[in-house]
């Protein structure tokens, strides 16, 4: 059996007894993955980058990295000497130097390192040289953001931490970052942990997604299946991209709900006829269709540029999320009736 | 911290703080010592007039560097008039004038025949001028002399507050209706508050451990009270009681003002949202009264004493000529080089130490051990002679070793090693403070680019706290220039200072002879304030 790149195993995190993440058991398989940490606010995803970082100790388990143990009840390894970088979320540039001579320290320490990264290409991508003489107080919150993700670059280390690595970068530029981002760890075979709340921005750096909720990772797989296939209620409202419905279980492929009637699809997990369950239902689960005879009001309509997210009631007051591309023909008003395509077709269907 | 908790910086650290306060430990446990006779005479007699002398000294000194020190800092950073940047750094220079020289100054030109009645018989002829001319002498002449030499703490920390203070702030204030003295009253002055606290501490510090000056005015405090009961009456351990009077006095001041704070927060200087403050500038009358009190103030602080000296340099120059000024100087700088060096370092190792540690009781030690700042020197003095004498009679004697006492007492090393521990919470808290503003996690950021810490400290925080530094260095040789009761008692024997040189001769009643070592402190001290005005102003 091949080792992991990185094994944690049965590793509680705690910097205090509030951001307290219990029993974590992940691994990162081959050197070059990248994962993300979704979770809420508070909830002690930082905790878990400066433990591996090795800025807080653990009192149970074994974090491993390339089979050394970095921490374990009675190991640690210091945190310059285990080639992890982290990139905070707050401005931590050196206050005393400049943009570029920050960006110059990550650079300096991993001469040897065989990974090659031009620093002049990383400043390029990054939007940063219109601010490389200038000092971190000189500079906006995204810009010193950005300096430090290319000080944790270029430091080009074993495995590189990111927490919350774009989140006062600018809209304008965050797309561009993530895709030269993505582009650069994958070359270079980065192996990275990146800390976001932002699921859309995980689900697109991520090959896998952990998801930490009340103090435990509830879910680590890869983007599809945490979108497609949550494990849990707490995961489904986390993500919060569908509601739950309830229905009853009519055959080996079918449901039913009193407001919708009949749905059809494949059950991710089976339950007996006749069970009573809670459906996942996803705002693309369901099509829009003027002629059908499955007809709900319109109660709310977000413009989403590629799409409307249209939030209609049923007859029990559910409501529920359809997405209607935005070149569709026609839009509707709040207050009037939407059709819904019938028969309903869930591809996968997720019951809880 | 993946930091072992009893690591070399944290002994460091421990160790030095511990030496460091021996003093206070020393204080503390001769409270319970016998005393002699004289504890009951003094207790009979002059105990009462110490205590009421002091805290009367006390309230006017405060009162006055209050009025004055927040004055000027409120005029110079929130008006525009001719002269403000003058005023700004010059204001600093009275912190080049102490007490005692201040007080020859104010003796000399109101005394019976002094300056004040020279210049008046030069412009006016003979005259009975004595009876008109003002006496600045005893209570008055010590808190006039104190307070001008020591206004400076409470000017230059509460110009740093207002100088931080937002431009919101204020247009809160217009908001709201608030005229501009409501708006002082209100808004600036509470929000400055902690800054002239800090400055009235500093300031009541000093002035309750004051030697030159009250001994000079032949007034009785509990500082010379303490002086007293160690030379006339041999009595340390009451010299140490009385000590600890003083250091309970002092916490009880600090306890007051942090009780009445609560948990009120003050303002602080982030980035976030500070909106630089527009000047307002005065324009007549009121343009002329804005300079017309800063120019007072400096004049009265230091042109004047300066003035003086000079004046009589220039009338008696037998006096120049006869000082051994070279000397002098040498003497002066290799104190202020030694005790510099040695306290910037350890000082250094300190707050390495507590900031890698992280340990609630070292930092918890450091800072009861640097409350020291508040013994007199003569106490310390006497205190380090006498841990040296034990040390000595009981340690050394018992391995059958040579003493050492002549090696810690009346050598420089003695004097440095006090100097260390006079000044220590000056140089701890300068690079304290100035490790406040490195965020920890810069810290981590450098080990996780993979630099050690050592390579931390010198790459990150060496050329951080530079200004720091060279700030740090300055006040002390400020102090140490200034110093008198310690360096009294524990120089060499025919090691002489500025410092010394001047009090000897105002002793014995040479005023004229006092004023070249004394003109000489202050310029050598003034140099080193201009080189770093700009630092101390902004700070």
């Amino acid at each position: 059996m091949t080792k992991s790149f990185l094994e944690i195993k049965n590793v509680t995190f705690a910097a205090s007894n509030k951001n307290k993440v219990n029993n974590v058991s992940l691994n990162i398989e081959n050197e070059g993955d990248i994962i993300c940490l979704l979770g809420p606010s508070g909830i002690g995803k930082t905790t878990i980058l400066r433990t591996i970082a090795g800025l807080e100790k653990i009192q149970s388990g074994t974090i491993v990295l390339k089979s050394k143990t970095l921490s374990s009840s009675d190991v640690h390894i210091e945190p310059e000497n285990r080639s992890i970088s982290l990139s905070f979320q707050d401005n931590c540039l050196f206050p005393h130097y400049n943009v570029l001579k920050n960006i110059e320290f990550g650079a300096a320490q991993n001469k040897k390192n065989k990974k090659d990264l031009n620093i002049n290409e990383v400043i390029k991508f990054l939007h940063l040289e219109h601010v490389i003489d200038k000092f971190p107080h000189q500079i906006s919150s995204g810009e010193a953001q950005r300096a430090s993700l290319a000080r944790s670059l270029l430091s080009k280390p074993d495995l590189l931490l990111l927490d919350e690595p774009l989140s006062n970068v600018d809209q304008s530029f965050k797309e561009e970052i993530q895709v030269k981002l993505k582009q650069i760890l994958t070359d270079l075979k980065i192996t990275t942990i990146i800390v976001t709340h932002d699921s859309y921005e995980a689900f697109y750096l991520g090959s896998k997604c952990g998801i930490i909720l009340n103090g435990q990772l509830r879910q680590y797989d890869d983007p599809y299946n945490v979108y497609h296939f949550p494990n849990s209620v707490e995961v489904v409202n986390f993500l919060n991209r569908g509601i739950l419905i309830p229905a009853k279980v009519t055959g080996e492929n079918s449901l039913e709900n009193k407001d919708l009637g009949t749905i059809k699809g494949n059950f991710i997990k089976h339950y007996p006829k006749g069970s009573d369950v809670q459906l996942l239902l996803q705002p693309e689960d369901l099509e829009h269709d003027d002629k059908s005879n499955l007809k709900l009001e319109v109660v709310d309509r977000k413009f989403r540029g590629t799409n409307f997210i249209y939030t209609l009631k049923t007859l029990n007051n559910l409501l529920i999320p359809v997405f209607v591309h935005s070149h569709h023909i026609h839009q509707h008003e709040i207050d009037e009736k939407f059709g819904i395509k019938r028969p309903i077709y869930i591809d996968h269907i997720v019951c809880f | 911290m993946g930091i072992k908790k009893f690591n070399i910086w944290y002994i460091s650290s421990f160790l030095i703080s511990l030496v460091i306060a021996t003093p206070i430990i020393t204080v503390f446990f001769s409270f319970f010592e016998t005393t002699s006779n004289y504890s009951s005479i003094i207790k009979d007699t002059f105990l009462y007039e110490y205590i009421f002398n002091s805290i009367f000294l006390l309230s006017g000194v405060l009162f006055l560097t209050f009025v004055v020190g927040t004055g000027c800092a409120y005029l110079v950073s929130f008006f525009q008039f001719p002269g403000v940047n003058f005023f700004k750094w010059a204001l600093i220079l009275s912190f080049a004038v102490p007490a005692y020289i201040y007080a020859y100054s104010l003796t000399a030109f109101f005394e019976n025949y002094g300056t004040a009645f020279s210049i008046l018989k030069n412009i006016f002829g003979e005259g009975d001028y004595n009876s008109f001319i003002p006496k600045f002498d005893g209570m008055l002449g010590a808190i006039i002399s104190i307070s001008f030499s020591l206004f400076a703490y409470v000017y230059v920390l509460t110009r740093v507050s207002f100088h931080y203070q937002s431009q919101n702030l204020i247009e809160l204030g217009k908001n709201l209706g608030f005229t501009k003295q409501r708006s002082f009253f209100k808004i600036i002055l509470p929000s400055a508050r902690p800054a002239i606290v800090a400055g009235l501490s500093l300031v009541a510090m000093e002035t309750l451990s004051d030697f030159g000056a009250v001994s000079f005015f032949g007034l009785s405090t509990l500082t010379t009270g303490i002086y007293n009961a160690w030379i006339s009456f041999d009595d340390l351990a009451l010299a140490n009681r009385l000590s600890f009077f003083l250091l309970l006095f002092i916490l009880g001041l600090f306890i007051l003002e942090n009780f009445s704070r609560k948990k009120a927060q003050y303002h602080s200087p982030t980035k976030g949202g500070f909106k630089s403050k527009k000047l307002i500038t005065l324009t007549g009358y009121k343009s002329f009264l804005a300079f017309s009190f800063c120019f007072s103030v400096f004049f009265i602080s230091f042109l004047f004493p300066v003035l003086q000296m000079l004046y009589w340099v220039i009338i008696f120059p037998k006096h120049f000529i006869d000082l051994n000024s070279m000397q002098l100087f040498l003497n002066t700088i290799i104190l202020v080089f030694f005790s510099s060096v040695i306290l910037i370092s350890l000082a250094f190792i300190s707050n390495y130490g507590n900031r890698v540690t992280k340990s609630k009781l070292l930092e918890a030690f450091t800072t009861f051990s640097i409350s020291g700042y508040a013994i007199p020197g003569i106490i310390l003095a006497v205190a380090f002679i006498t841990f040296i004498s034990w040390f000595d009679n009981n340690i050394i004697n018992f391995f059958g070793a040579n003493t050492i006492k002549s090696i810690f007492i009346g050598s420089i090393l003695g004097l440095v090693l006090v100097y260390f521990i006079r000044f220590y919470s000056l140089a701890c808290n300068g690079i304290k403070s100035g490790y406040l503003k490195i965020n920890y996690s810069i810290d981590e950021s450098s080990y996780l680019l993979g630099y050690s810490k050592f390579k931390t400290f010198t790459n990150i925080h060496l050329p951080y706290l530079k200004n720091s530094i060279l700030l740090i260095g300055v006040l002390i040789a400020i102090e140490i220039i200034k110093e008198l009761p310690i360096i009294l008692i524990m120089r060499p024997f025919n090691f002489e200072t500025f410092a010394t040189t001047a009090y000897v001769f105002a002793s014995q009643d040479l005023l004229e002879a006092a004023a070249t070592p004394s003109l000489f402190l202050v310029l050598i001290a003034s140099i080193f304030i201009l080189i770093t005005s700009r630092y101390i102003i902004n700070e």
